[in-house]
Protein backbone atom coordinates (compact mmCIF):
# COMPACT_ATOMS: atom_id res chain seq x y z
CA UNK A 1 0.00 0.00 0.00
CA UNK A 2 2.87 2.39 0.76
CA UNK A 3 3.92 1.91 -2.87
CA UNK A 4 0.50 2.96 -4.21
CA UNK A 5 -0.08 5.87 -1.83
CA UNK A 6 3.53 6.93 -1.20
CA UNK A 7 6.18 6.02 -3.75
CA UNK A 8 4.05 5.94 -6.92
CA UNK A 9 2.52 9.43 -6.56
CA UNK A 10 5.94 10.94 -5.79
CA UNK A 11 7.48 9.26 -8.85
CA UNK A 12 4.67 10.36 -11.16
CA UNK A 13 4.72 13.89 -9.72
CA UNK A 14 8.47 14.22 -10.30
CA UNK A 15 7.98 12.83 -13.82
CA UNK A 16 5.78 15.84 -14.54
CA UNK A 17 2.50 13.99 -15.04
CA UNK A 18 -0.72 15.99 -14.59
CA UNK A 19 -1.60 16.14 -10.90
CA UNK A 20 -5.08 14.71 -11.40
CA UNK A 21 -3.52 11.75 -13.24
CA UNK A 22 -0.95 11.23 -10.47
CA UNK A 23 -3.76 10.99 -7.91
CA UNK A 24 -6.10 8.93 -10.09
CA UNK A 25 -3.40 6.42 -11.05
CA UNK A 26 -2.33 5.97 -7.42
CA UNK A 27 -5.95 5.42 -6.37
CA UNK A 28 -6.61 2.96 -9.19
CA UNK A 29 -3.49 0.95 -8.35
CA UNK A 30 -4.37 0.96 -4.63
CA UNK A 31 -7.95 -0.17 -5.26
CA UNK A 32 -7.11 -2.80 -7.88
CA UNK A 33 -4.05 -4.41 -6.32
CA UNK A 34 -3.99 -3.64 -2.60
CA UNK A 35 -7.58 -3.32 -1.41
CA UNK A 36 -10.73 -5.38 -1.49
CA UNK A 37 -13.12 -2.54 -2.30
CA UNK A 38 -15.39 -2.27 -5.37
CA UNK A 39 -14.04 0.11 -8.02
CA UNK A 40 -17.40 1.88 -8.10
CA UNK A 41 -16.21 3.75 -4.99
CA UNK A 42 -14.07 5.83 -7.36
CA UNK A 43 -17.12 7.09 -9.21
CA UNK A 44 -19.03 7.77 -6.00
CA UNK A 45 -16.17 9.80 -4.51
CA UNK A 46 -15.34 11.65 -7.74
CA UNK A 47 -18.97 12.68 -8.14
CA UNK A 48 -19.62 13.32 -4.45
CA UNK A 49 -16.62 15.65 -4.09
CA UNK A 50 -17.89 18.03 -6.81
CA UNK A 51 -21.54 17.70 -5.80
CA UNK A 52 -20.96 20.39 -3.15
CA UNK A 53 -22.78 23.73 -3.18
CA UNK A 54 -19.90 25.53 -1.39
CA UNK A 55 -17.57 24.77 -4.31
CA UNK A 56 -19.74 26.85 -6.65
CA UNK A 57 -18.01 29.91 -5.18
CA UNK A 58 -14.85 28.87 -7.08
CA UNK A 59 -16.19 29.38 -10.66
CA UNK A 60 -18.30 32.35 -9.54
CA UNK A 61 -15.41 34.29 -7.97
CA UNK A 62 -13.12 33.47 -10.91
CA UNK A 63 -15.82 34.73 -13.29
CA UNK A 64 -16.32 37.98 -11.34
CA UNK A 65 -12.54 38.63 -11.41
CA UNK A 66 -12.37 37.72 -15.11
CA UNK A 67 -15.11 40.25 -15.94
CA UNK A 68 -13.63 43.01 -13.76
CA UNK A 69 -10.19 42.48 -15.32
CA UNK A 70 -11.47 43.04 -18.88
CA UNK A 71 -12.46 46.70 -18.71
CA UNK A 72 -10.79 49.73 -17.18
CA UNK A 73 -11.65 48.74 -13.60
CA UNK A 74 -7.98 48.35 -12.62
CA UNK A 75 -7.08 51.79 -14.03
CA UNK A 76 -9.98 53.40 -12.16
CA UNK A 77 -8.88 51.74 -8.90
CA UNK A 78 -5.31 52.94 -9.47
CA UNK A 79 -6.56 56.51 -9.97
CA UNK A 80 -8.59 56.43 -6.74
CA UNK A 81 -5.69 55.08 -4.67
CA UNK A 82 -3.09 57.37 -6.26
CA UNK A 83 -5.07 60.58 -5.84
CA UNK A 84 -6.09 59.46 -2.35
CA UNK A 85 -2.65 58.87 -0.88
CA UNK A 86 -1.18 62.20 -2.05
CA UNK A 87 2.45 63.18 -1.48
CA UNK A 88 4.09 60.22 0.18
CA UNK A 89 7.54 58.80 -0.65
CA UNK A 90 7.24 56.21 -3.43
CA UNK A 91 3.62 57.06 -4.08
CA UNK A 92 3.47 54.93 -7.25
CA UNK A 93 4.81 51.90 -5.38
CA UNK A 94 2.38 52.47 -2.53
CA UNK A 95 -0.41 52.85 -5.11
CA UNK A 96 0.59 49.47 -6.58
CA UNK A 97 0.28 47.84 -3.15
CA UNK A 98 -3.03 49.56 -2.36
CA UNK A 99 -4.58 48.76 -5.72
CA UNK A 100 -3.48 45.11 -5.50
CA UNK A 101 -5.09 44.85 -2.05
CA UNK A 102 -8.39 46.29 -3.33
CA UNK A 103 -8.25 44.18 -6.50
CA UNK A 104 -7.60 41.19 -4.23
CA UNK A 105 -10.92 41.88 -2.56
CA UNK A 106 -12.59 41.44 -5.96
CA UNK A 107 -10.70 38.72 -7.77
CA UNK A 108 -9.01 36.05 -5.64
CA UNK A 109 -6.71 34.95 -8.49
CA UNK A 110 -3.11 36.09 -8.02
CA UNK A 111 -1.75 35.86 -11.57
CA UNK A 112 -4.63 38.04 -12.83
CA UNK A 113 -3.59 40.80 -10.40
CA UNK A 114 0.04 40.72 -11.50
CA UNK A 115 -0.99 40.98 -15.15
CA UNK A 116 -3.78 43.54 -14.75
CA UNK A 117 -2.14 45.91 -12.24
CA UNK A 118 1.34 45.31 -13.65
CA UNK A 119 0.37 46.49 -17.15
CA UNK A 120 -0.57 49.87 -15.66
CA UNK A 121 1.89 50.34 -12.81
CA UNK A 122 5.20 48.92 -14.08
CA UNK A 123 5.53 51.33 -17.07
CA UNK A 124 4.42 54.21 -14.80
CA UNK A 125 7.05 53.31 -12.15
CA UNK A 126 9.79 53.02 -14.79
CA UNK A 127 8.87 56.47 -16.14
CA UNK A 128 9.21 57.84 -12.58
CA UNK A 129 12.81 56.49 -12.38
CA UNK A 130 12.07 53.51 -10.14
CA UNK A 131 14.82 50.91 -10.71
CA UNK A 132 13.55 48.15 -13.02
CA UNK A 133 14.43 45.35 -10.56
CA UNK A 134 12.47 47.10 -7.80
CA UNK A 135 9.35 47.53 -9.97
CA UNK A 136 9.68 43.91 -11.13
CA UNK A 137 10.06 42.58 -7.58
CA UNK A 138 7.17 44.66 -6.26
CA UNK A 139 4.64 43.68 -8.93
CA UNK A 140 5.62 40.00 -8.88
CA UNK A 141 5.31 39.71 -5.11
CA UNK A 142 2.34 42.01 -4.50
CA UNK A 143 -0.02 39.67 -6.40
CA UNK A 144 0.36 37.10 -3.64
CA UNK A 145 -1.73 39.31 -1.33
CA UNK A 146 -4.64 38.44 -3.58
CA UNK A 147 -5.07 34.91 -2.25
CA UNK A 148 -4.73 36.04 1.38
CA UNK A 149 -7.26 38.89 1.28
CA UNK A 150 -10.77 37.46 0.82
CA UNK A 151 -12.29 36.32 -1.47
CA UNK A 152 -9.65 33.69 -2.04
CA UNK A 153 -10.03 30.60 -4.19
CA UNK A 154 -7.37 28.62 -2.22
CA UNK A 155 -9.27 29.33 1.01
CA UNK A 156 -12.48 27.92 -0.49
CA UNK A 157 -10.58 24.79 -1.49
CA UNK A 158 -8.98 24.52 1.99
CA UNK A 159 -12.40 25.03 3.58
CA UNK A 160 -13.84 22.17 1.55
CA UNK A 161 -10.83 19.87 2.12
CA UNK A 162 -10.62 20.59 5.88
CA UNK A 163 -14.39 20.85 6.34
CA UNK A 164 -13.89 24.33 7.79
CA UNK A 165 -16.19 27.33 7.38
CA UNK A 166 -15.20 29.49 4.40
CA UNK A 167 -16.62 32.75 5.89
CA UNK A 168 -14.53 32.15 9.04
CA UNK A 169 -11.44 31.61 6.88
CA UNK A 170 -12.21 34.75 4.91
CA UNK A 171 -12.57 36.77 8.10
CA UNK A 172 -9.28 35.35 9.37
CA UNK A 173 -7.50 36.38 6.15
CA UNK A 174 -8.32 40.09 6.43
CA UNK A 175 -5.74 41.18 9.04
CA UNK A 176 -2.86 39.03 7.69
CA UNK A 177 -3.54 40.44 4.21
CA UNK A 178 -3.59 44.01 5.52
CA UNK A 179 -0.46 43.35 7.61
CA UNK A 180 1.45 42.23 4.52
CA UNK A 181 0.12 45.17 2.49
CA UNK A 182 1.21 47.59 5.25
CA UNK A 183 4.69 46.03 5.47
CA UNK A 184 5.13 46.25 1.69
CA UNK A 185 3.93 49.88 1.63
CA UNK A 186 6.31 50.88 4.45
CA UNK A 187 9.22 49.18 2.70
CA UNK A 188 8.36 50.98 -0.57
CA UNK A 189 8.30 54.33 1.25
CA UNK A 190 11.63 53.65 2.96
CA UNK A 191 13.21 52.51 -0.32
CA UNK A 192 11.92 55.53 -2.21
CA UNK A 193 13.21 57.97 0.41
CA UNK A 194 16.62 56.26 0.48
CA UNK A 195 17.00 56.18 -3.31
CA UNK A 196 15.76 59.68 -4.07
CA UNK A 197 12.66 58.58 -5.97
CA UNK A 198 10.43 61.64 -6.36
CA UNK A 199 7.27 61.89 -4.22
CA UNK A 200 3.89 61.90 -5.90
CA UNK A 201 1.76 65.03 -6.38
CA UNK A 202 0.18 66.56 -3.28
CA UNK A 203 -3.35 65.53 -2.32
CA UNK A 204 -5.99 67.57 -4.13
CA UNK A 205 -9.57 67.06 -3.04
CA UNK A 206 -10.89 67.91 -6.53
CA UNK A 207 -8.72 65.29 -8.27
CA UNK A 208 -9.54 62.70 -5.63
CA UNK A 209 -13.28 63.17 -5.86
CA UNK A 210 -13.09 63.11 -9.65
CA UNK A 211 -11.23 59.78 -9.51
CA UNK A 212 -13.65 58.53 -6.88
CA UNK A 213 -16.60 59.39 -9.10
CA UNK A 214 -15.02 57.49 -12.01
CA UNK A 215 -14.11 54.53 -9.78
CA UNK A 216 -17.08 54.34 -7.47
CA UNK A 217 -18.68 51.42 -9.33
CA UNK A 218 -15.41 49.48 -9.30
CA UNK A 219 -15.07 50.07 -5.55
CA UNK A 220 -18.59 48.75 -5.10
CA UNK A 221 -17.56 45.17 -5.88
CA UNK A 222 -15.48 44.51 -2.73
CA UNK A 223 -18.11 46.34 -0.67
CA UNK A 224 -20.83 44.02 -1.97
CA UNK A 225 -18.72 40.85 -1.58
CA UNK A 226 -17.28 41.48 1.89
CA UNK A 227 -20.19 43.52 3.21
CA UNK A 228 -22.62 40.88 1.99
CA UNK A 229 -20.76 38.00 3.61
CA UNK A 230 -19.99 39.68 6.95
CA UNK A 231 -23.30 41.49 7.11
CA UNK A 232 -24.91 38.06 7.07
CA UNK A 233 -26.75 38.90 3.84
CA UNK A 234 -25.16 36.26 1.59
CA UNK A 235 -23.27 33.02 1.84
CA UNK A 236 -19.86 33.16 0.04
CA UNK A 237 -21.40 31.36 -2.96
CA UNK A 238 -24.25 33.86 -3.18
CA UNK A 239 -21.85 36.79 -2.71
CA UNK A 240 -19.81 35.41 -5.61
CA UNK A 241 -22.90 35.14 -7.84
CA UNK A 242 -24.00 38.67 -6.94
CA UNK A 243 -20.44 39.87 -7.68
CA UNK A 244 -20.65 38.24 -11.15
CA UNK A 245 -23.93 40.00 -11.98
CA UNK A 246 -22.57 43.27 -10.59
CA UNK A 247 -19.33 42.94 -12.61
CA UNK A 248 -21.26 42.14 -15.80
CA UNK A 249 -23.61 45.10 -15.33
CA UNK A 250 -20.81 47.55 -14.44
CA UNK A 251 -18.48 46.58 -17.30
CA UNK A 252 -21.28 46.20 -19.89
CA UNK A 253 -23.88 48.82 -19.00
CA UNK A 254 -22.13 51.43 -16.83
CA UNK A 255 -18.60 51.59 -18.30
CA UNK A 256 -19.72 50.19 -21.71
CA UNK A 257 -16.32 48.54 -22.24
CA UNK A 258 -17.28 44.87 -22.57
CA UNK A 259 -19.59 43.41 -25.21
CA UNK A 260 -22.10 40.59 -24.59
CA UNK A 261 -19.79 38.38 -26.66
CA UNK A 262 -16.91 39.15 -24.28
CA UNK A 263 -19.11 38.28 -21.31
CA UNK A 264 -19.65 34.85 -22.88
CA UNK A 265 -15.92 34.57 -23.71
CA UNK A 266 -15.09 35.34 -20.08
CA UNK A 267 -17.49 32.56 -19.04
CA UNK A 268 -15.67 30.17 -21.40
CA UNK A 269 -12.25 31.09 -19.93
CA UNK A 270 -13.67 30.69 -16.43
CA UNK A 271 -14.99 27.22 -17.20
CA UNK A 272 -11.56 26.08 -18.40
CA UNK A 273 -9.86 27.54 -15.29
CA UNK A 274 -12.51 25.94 -13.11
CA UNK A 275 -12.10 22.53 -14.73
CA UNK A 276 -8.33 22.71 -14.17
CA UNK A 277 -9.03 23.10 -10.45
CA UNK A 278 -12.05 20.87 -9.96
CA UNK A 279 -10.64 17.80 -11.70
CA UNK A 280 -7.80 17.93 -9.15
CA UNK A 281 -10.34 18.46 -6.34
CA UNK A 282 -12.26 15.37 -7.49
CA UNK A 283 -9.22 13.09 -7.78
CA UNK A 284 -7.70 14.42 -4.55
CA UNK A 285 -10.91 13.47 -2.76
CA UNK A 286 -10.50 9.84 -3.79
CA UNK A 287 -6.86 10.00 -2.67
CA UNK A 288 -7.84 11.59 0.66
CA UNK A 289 -10.52 8.92 1.19
CA UNK A 290 -7.93 6.18 0.60
CA UNK A 291 -5.49 7.83 3.02
CA UNK A 292 -8.21 7.99 5.67
CA UNK A 293 -9.47 4.41 5.32
CA UNK A 294 -5.85 3.22 5.45
CA UNK A 295 -5.38 5.31 8.62
CA UNK A 296 -2.40 7.23 7.21
CA UNK A 297 -3.28 10.55 8.96
CA UNK A 298 -3.79 8.68 12.27
CA UNK A 299 -0.38 7.00 11.95
CA UNK A 300 1.18 10.37 11.14
CA UNK A 301 -0.46 11.97 14.18
CA UNK A 302 0.80 9.17 16.46
CA UNK A 303 4.33 9.47 15.03
CA UNK A 304 4.42 13.24 15.58
CA UNK A 305 2.89 12.90 19.04
CA UNK A 306 5.63 10.36 19.79
CA UNK A 307 8.26 12.99 19.00
CA UNK A 308 6.69 15.22 21.69
CA UNK A 309 7.16 18.36 19.62
CA UNK A 310 5.71 21.60 20.91
CA UNK A 311 3.11 23.35 18.69
CA UNK A 312 5.59 26.06 17.67
CA UNK A 313 8.10 23.43 16.52
CA UNK A 314 5.37 21.65 14.55
CA UNK A 315 4.45 24.96 12.93
CA UNK A 316 8.11 25.66 12.14
CA UNK A 317 8.50 22.23 10.53
CA UNK A 318 5.26 22.66 8.59
CA UNK A 319 6.33 26.12 7.40
CA UNK A 320 9.57 24.71 6.02
CA UNK A 321 7.67 21.85 4.36
CA UNK A 322 5.04 24.17 2.87
CA UNK A 323 7.60 26.68 1.58
CA UNK A 324 9.47 23.90 -0.21
CA UNK A 325 6.24 22.38 -1.57
CA UNK A 326 5.01 25.83 -2.63
CA UNK A 327 8.12 26.28 -4.80
CA UNK A 328 7.18 23.30 -6.94
CA UNK A 329 3.41 22.72 -6.79
CA UNK A 330 0.59 25.22 -7.37
CA UNK A 331 -1.26 26.24 -4.18
CA UNK A 332 -4.55 24.50 -4.96
CA UNK A 333 -3.00 21.11 -5.67
CA UNK A 334 -0.76 21.45 -2.61
CA UNK A 335 -3.76 22.25 -0.39
CA UNK A 336 -5.72 19.28 -1.72
CA UNK A 337 -2.85 16.84 -1.28
CA UNK A 338 -1.61 18.06 2.11
CA UNK A 339 -4.76 19.11 3.98
CA UNK A 340 -6.06 15.59 4.76
CA UNK A 341 -2.62 14.71 6.15
CA UNK A 342 -1.83 17.89 8.05
CA UNK A 343 -5.16 18.92 9.59
CA UNK A 344 -5.29 15.90 11.95
CA UNK A 345 -1.69 16.64 12.98
CA UNK A 346 -2.29 20.30 13.78
CA UNK A 347 -5.62 19.60 15.47
CA UNK A 348 -3.94 17.04 17.73
CA UNK A 349 -1.28 19.65 18.56
CA UNK A 350 -3.98 22.14 19.61
CA UNK A 351 -3.52 24.50 16.65
CA UNK A 352 -6.75 26.09 15.40
CA UNK A 353 -7.62 24.81 11.88
CA UNK A 354 -8.60 28.33 10.78
CA UNK A 355 -5.24 29.72 11.95
CA UNK A 356 -3.50 26.87 10.15
CA UNK A 357 -5.54 27.57 7.01
CA UNK A 358 -4.16 31.11 6.95
CA UNK A 359 -0.59 29.92 7.64
CA UNK A 360 -0.98 27.40 4.80
CA UNK A 361 -2.33 30.06 2.44
CA UNK A 362 0.46 32.55 3.25
CA UNK A 363 3.11 29.85 2.71
CA UNK A 364 1.65 28.88 -0.64
CA UNK A 365 1.20 32.56 -1.56
CA UNK A 366 4.96 32.97 -1.10
CA UNK A 367 5.41 29.99 -3.43
CA UNK A 368 3.57 31.98 -6.12
CA UNK A 369 6.54 34.37 -6.51
CA UNK A 370 9.35 32.37 -4.92
CA UNK A 371 12.33 31.90 -7.26
CA UNK A 372 12.94 29.97 -9.37
CA UNK A 373 9.50 28.64 -10.38
CA UNK A 374 6.77 30.85 -8.88
CA UNK A 375 3.97 31.30 -11.42
CA UNK A 376 3.83 35.09 -10.90
CA UNK A 377 7.46 35.33 -12.05
CA UNK A 378 6.50 33.85 -15.39
CA UNK A 379 3.40 36.04 -15.66
CA UNK A 380 5.59 39.12 -15.06
CA UNK A 381 8.07 37.82 -17.62
CA UNK A 382 5.55 37.04 -20.36
CA UNK A 383 2.91 39.73 -19.86
CA UNK A 384 5.12 42.61 -18.71
CA UNK A 385 8.22 41.73 -20.74
CA UNK A 386 10.53 41.79 -17.70
CA UNK A 387 13.76 39.76 -17.76
CA UNK A 388 14.13 36.81 -15.38
CA UNK A 389 17.44 37.91 -13.73
CA UNK A 390 15.91 41.36 -13.12
CA UNK A 391 12.82 39.81 -11.51
CA UNK A 392 14.89 37.42 -9.36
CA UNK A 393 17.05 40.29 -8.12
CA UNK A 394 14.03 42.43 -7.35
CA UNK A 395 12.09 39.74 -5.51
CA UNK A 396 14.61 39.06 -2.72
CA UNK A 397 13.77 41.99 -0.35
CA UNK A 398 10.06 41.33 -0.80
CA UNK A 399 10.61 37.64 -0.09
CA UNK A 400 12.29 38.60 3.20
CA UNK A 401 9.30 40.83 4.08
CA UNK A 402 6.83 38.03 3.36
CA UNK A 403 8.88 35.61 5.49
CA UNK A 404 8.82 38.07 8.41
CA UNK A 405 5.06 38.43 7.95
CA UNK A 406 4.73 34.64 7.81
CA UNK A 407 6.62 34.31 11.10
CA UNK A 408 4.33 36.91 12.73
CA UNK A 409 1.18 35.25 11.37
CA UNK A 410 2.40 31.80 12.41
CA UNK A 411 3.42 32.65 15.97
CA UNK A 412 0.82 35.29 16.79
CA UNK A 413 -2.44 33.39 16.08
CA UNK A 414 -4.40 36.47 17.17
CA UNK A 415 -3.50 38.18 13.86
CA UNK A 416 -5.66 35.60 12.08
CA UNK A 417 -8.14 34.68 14.77
CA UNK A 418 -8.98 38.29 15.71
CA UNK A 419 -10.67 38.79 12.34
CA UNK A 420 -12.62 35.57 12.77
CA UNK A 421 -13.73 36.51 16.30
CA UNK A 422 -14.66 40.00 15.17
CA UNK A 423 -17.24 38.70 12.71
CA UNK A 424 -18.31 35.37 14.24
CA UNK B 1 -7.50 16.41 -46.38
CA UNK B 2 -6.15 13.42 -44.41
CA UNK B 3 -8.20 11.43 -41.90
CA UNK B 4 -5.88 12.70 -39.15
CA UNK B 5 -6.65 16.30 -40.10
CA UNK B 6 -10.38 15.58 -40.11
CA UNK B 7 -10.24 13.95 -36.68
CA UNK B 8 -8.20 16.86 -35.27
CA UNK B 9 -10.67 19.29 -36.80
CA UNK B 10 -13.63 17.37 -35.33
CA UNK B 11 -12.03 17.38 -31.86
CA UNK B 12 -11.33 21.13 -32.20
CA UNK B 13 -14.95 21.84 -33.06
CA UNK B 14 -16.17 19.63 -30.22
CA UNK B 15 -13.95 21.52 -27.76
CA UNK B 16 -15.17 24.91 -28.99
CA UNK B 17 -18.78 23.77 -28.67
CA UNK B 18 -18.09 22.37 -25.20
CA UNK B 19 -16.55 25.64 -23.98
CA UNK B 20 -19.49 27.67 -25.31
CA UNK B 21 -22.07 25.27 -23.85
CA UNK B 22 -20.36 25.19 -20.45
CA UNK B 23 -19.96 28.98 -20.54
CA UNK B 24 -23.70 29.36 -21.08
CA UNK B 25 -24.28 26.84 -18.27
CA UNK B 26 -22.08 28.96 -15.96
CA UNK B 27 -23.99 32.13 -16.82
CA UNK B 28 -27.27 30.28 -16.24
CA UNK B 29 -26.05 29.06 -12.83
CA UNK B 30 -25.02 32.62 -11.87
CA UNK B 31 -28.41 33.99 -12.94
CA UNK B 32 -30.27 31.25 -11.09
CA UNK B 33 -28.32 31.96 -7.92
CA UNK B 34 -28.90 35.70 -8.28
CA UNK B 35 -32.63 35.24 -8.88
CA UNK B 36 -32.77 33.03 -5.81
CA UNK B 37 -31.12 35.73 -3.65
CA UNK B 38 -33.48 38.41 -4.98
CA UNK B 39 -36.46 36.09 -4.54
CA UNK B 40 -35.53 35.35 -0.96
CA UNK B 41 -35.08 39.00 0.06
CA UNK B 42 -37.72 40.67 -2.10
CA UNK B 43 -40.50 38.09 -2.10
CA UNK B 44 -39.57 35.78 0.78
CA UNK B 45 -39.46 32.83 -1.63
CA UNK B 46 -36.64 30.78 -3.12
CA UNK B 47 -36.70 28.63 -6.25
CA UNK B 48 -37.14 25.02 -5.17
CA UNK B 49 -34.28 22.86 -6.46
CA UNK B 50 -32.15 25.79 -7.69
CA UNK B 51 -29.17 24.61 -5.61
CA UNK B 52 -29.34 21.17 -7.21
CA UNK B 53 -29.45 22.58 -10.75
CA UNK B 54 -26.43 24.81 -10.06
CA UNK B 55 -24.42 22.05 -8.42
CA UNK B 56 -25.10 19.59 -11.23
CA UNK B 57 -24.12 22.28 -13.75
CA UNK B 58 -20.81 22.55 -11.91
CA UNK B 59 -20.37 18.76 -12.08
CA UNK B 60 -20.65 19.01 -15.87
CA UNK B 61 -18.28 22.02 -15.89
CA UNK B 62 -15.71 20.01 -13.95
CA UNK B 63 -15.74 16.78 -15.95
CA UNK B 64 -16.63 18.04 -19.46
CA UNK B 65 -14.32 21.02 -18.87
CA UNK B 66 -11.52 18.58 -18.01
CA UNK B 67 -11.84 17.19 -21.54
CA UNK B 68 -11.08 20.66 -22.97
CA UNK B 69 -8.17 21.03 -20.53
CA UNK B 70 -6.85 17.64 -21.69
CA UNK B 71 -7.21 18.58 -25.37
CA UNK B 72 -5.34 21.86 -24.73
CA UNK B 73 -2.70 20.00 -22.68
CA UNK B 74 -3.31 22.52 -19.90
CA UNK B 75 -3.63 20.34 -16.79
CA UNK B 76 -1.90 21.51 -13.61
CA UNK B 77 1.38 19.65 -13.25
CA UNK B 78 4.78 19.99 -11.63
CA UNK B 79 6.96 20.01 -14.74
CA UNK B 80 9.91 22.07 -13.55
CA UNK B 81 12.24 19.07 -13.40
CA UNK B 82 11.08 17.45 -16.64
CA UNK B 83 11.48 20.76 -18.49
CA UNK B 84 15.26 20.27 -18.24
CA UNK B 85 15.21 16.64 -19.40
CA UNK B 86 16.60 15.60 -22.82
CA UNK B 87 14.05 15.42 -25.67
CA UNK B 88 14.04 11.61 -25.83
CA UNK B 89 13.15 11.38 -22.12
CA UNK B 90 10.42 14.00 -22.51
CA UNK B 91 8.93 12.02 -25.43
CA UNK B 92 9.08 8.76 -23.46
CA UNK B 93 7.42 10.35 -20.42
CA UNK B 94 4.76 11.91 -22.63
CA UNK B 95 3.97 8.50 -24.14
CA UNK B 96 3.87 6.92 -20.67
CA UNK B 97 1.50 9.67 -19.56
CA UNK B 98 -0.84 8.93 -22.47
CA UNK B 99 -0.86 5.21 -21.67
CA UNK B 100 -1.72 5.89 -18.01
CA UNK B 101 -4.32 8.46 -19.05
CA UNK B 102 -6.04 6.05 -21.44
CA UNK B 103 -5.95 3.22 -18.88
CA UNK B 104 -7.14 5.09 -15.77
CA UNK B 105 -9.68 7.25 -17.61
CA UNK B 106 -10.93 4.09 -19.32
CA UNK B 107 -11.41 2.33 -15.97
CA UNK B 108 -13.25 5.32 -14.50
CA UNK B 109 -15.38 5.56 -17.66
CA UNK B 110 -16.52 1.91 -17.32
CA UNK B 111 -17.34 2.31 -13.61
CA UNK B 112 -19.14 5.63 -14.08
CA UNK B 113 -21.08 4.41 -17.10
CA UNK B 114 -22.34 1.39 -15.11
CA UNK B 115 -23.32 3.67 -12.22
CA UNK B 116 -25.16 6.16 -14.44
CA UNK B 117 -26.92 3.27 -16.23
CA UNK B 118 -28.02 1.89 -12.85
CA UNK B 119 -29.39 5.30 -11.91
CA UNK B 120 -31.31 5.43 -15.19
CA UNK B 121 -32.61 1.88 -14.74
CA UNK B 122 -33.82 2.62 -11.21
CA UNK B 123 -35.40 5.89 -12.36
CA UNK B 124 -33.72 7.82 -9.53
CA UNK B 125 -34.36 11.56 -9.52
CA UNK B 126 -32.96 14.37 -7.35
CA UNK B 127 -34.91 15.26 -4.20
CA UNK B 128 -35.86 18.86 -4.95
CA UNK B 129 -35.64 19.55 -8.68
CA UNK B 130 -36.60 16.04 -9.78
CA UNK B 131 -33.67 15.84 -12.20
CA UNK B 132 -32.96 12.25 -13.33
CA UNK B 133 -29.77 11.36 -11.45
CA UNK B 134 -28.38 9.65 -14.55
CA UNK B 135 -27.79 13.14 -16.01
CA UNK B 136 -25.31 14.49 -13.42
CA UNK B 137 -23.70 11.06 -12.90
CA UNK B 138 -23.12 10.61 -16.63
CA UNK B 139 -20.91 13.74 -16.60
CA UNK B 140 -18.14 11.66 -15.00
CA UNK B 141 -18.50 8.94 -17.63
CA UNK B 142 -18.64 11.37 -20.55
CA UNK B 143 -15.66 13.35 -19.23
CA UNK B 144 -13.36 10.41 -18.59
CA UNK B 145 -14.56 8.59 -21.73
CA UNK B 146 -13.53 11.52 -23.91
CA UNK B 147 -10.25 11.94 -22.01
CA UNK B 148 -9.47 8.26 -22.73
CA UNK B 149 -10.37 8.81 -26.38
CA UNK B 150 -8.07 11.84 -26.65
CA UNK B 151 -5.24 9.86 -25.03
CA UNK B 152 -5.75 6.95 -27.46
CA UNK B 153 -5.84 9.34 -30.42
CA UNK B 154 -2.61 11.02 -29.35
CA UNK B 155 -0.95 7.64 -28.71
CA UNK B 156 -1.70 6.75 -32.31
CA UNK B 157 0.21 9.83 -33.46
CA UNK B 158 3.36 9.93 -31.32
CA UNK B 159 5.23 12.05 -33.88
CA UNK B 160 2.58 14.77 -33.93
CA UNK B 161 3.59 18.00 -32.15
CA UNK B 162 2.04 18.67 -28.76
CA UNK B 163 -0.70 21.24 -28.65
CA UNK B 164 0.42 24.60 -27.42
CA UNK B 165 -0.01 24.39 -23.69
CA UNK B 166 -2.01 27.12 -22.05
CA UNK B 167 0.17 28.71 -19.44
CA UNK B 168 -2.44 30.41 -17.30
CA UNK B 169 -3.03 28.76 -13.98
CA UNK B 170 -5.85 29.60 -11.68
CA UNK B 171 -3.87 30.48 -8.65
Amino acid sequence: MSFALGLLPVLLLVAGFPIYLVLLTSCTVALMFFMNVPLSVMHQTLFGSIDAFALLAVPFFIYAGELMGRGSVAQRLVDVVQTGIGRVPGSLGVTTVGTAAIFGAISGVSAATVATIGRIMVPAMLRQRYPEHFAAGLITSVGAIDIIIPPSVPMIVYGVAAQESVPRLYAAGIFPGLLIAAMLALYVMWYARRNGIPDGPAFEARRFFLALRRGIWALGAPVIILGGIYGGVFSPTEAAAVACVYAALVTRLVYREVSWREILDAAGSTVVFTAQILIVVACASVFAWLLTVNQVPAVLVRAIEGMQLSPWMILLALNVLLLVVGCFIDPLSAILILTPLLVPVITAAGIHPVHFGIVLTVNLAIGLFHPPFGINIFVAQSVLGLKLPVIYRGILPFLVLYLIALALITYIPAISLAGMRLFF
Amino acid sequence: MSIAWKVEHAFDRLMRMTVITLGVLLIAAVCLNFVNVIGRYAFGKALFGADEIQTYSMVWMAFAGAVVVTWRNAHLRMDVLVARAPPWLKAALRFGELILMAATAGIVFVQSWKYAAQMAAMGRASDAAGIPMAIPHSAVAVGFGLIALIALWRMSRPAAPLDAAITETPS
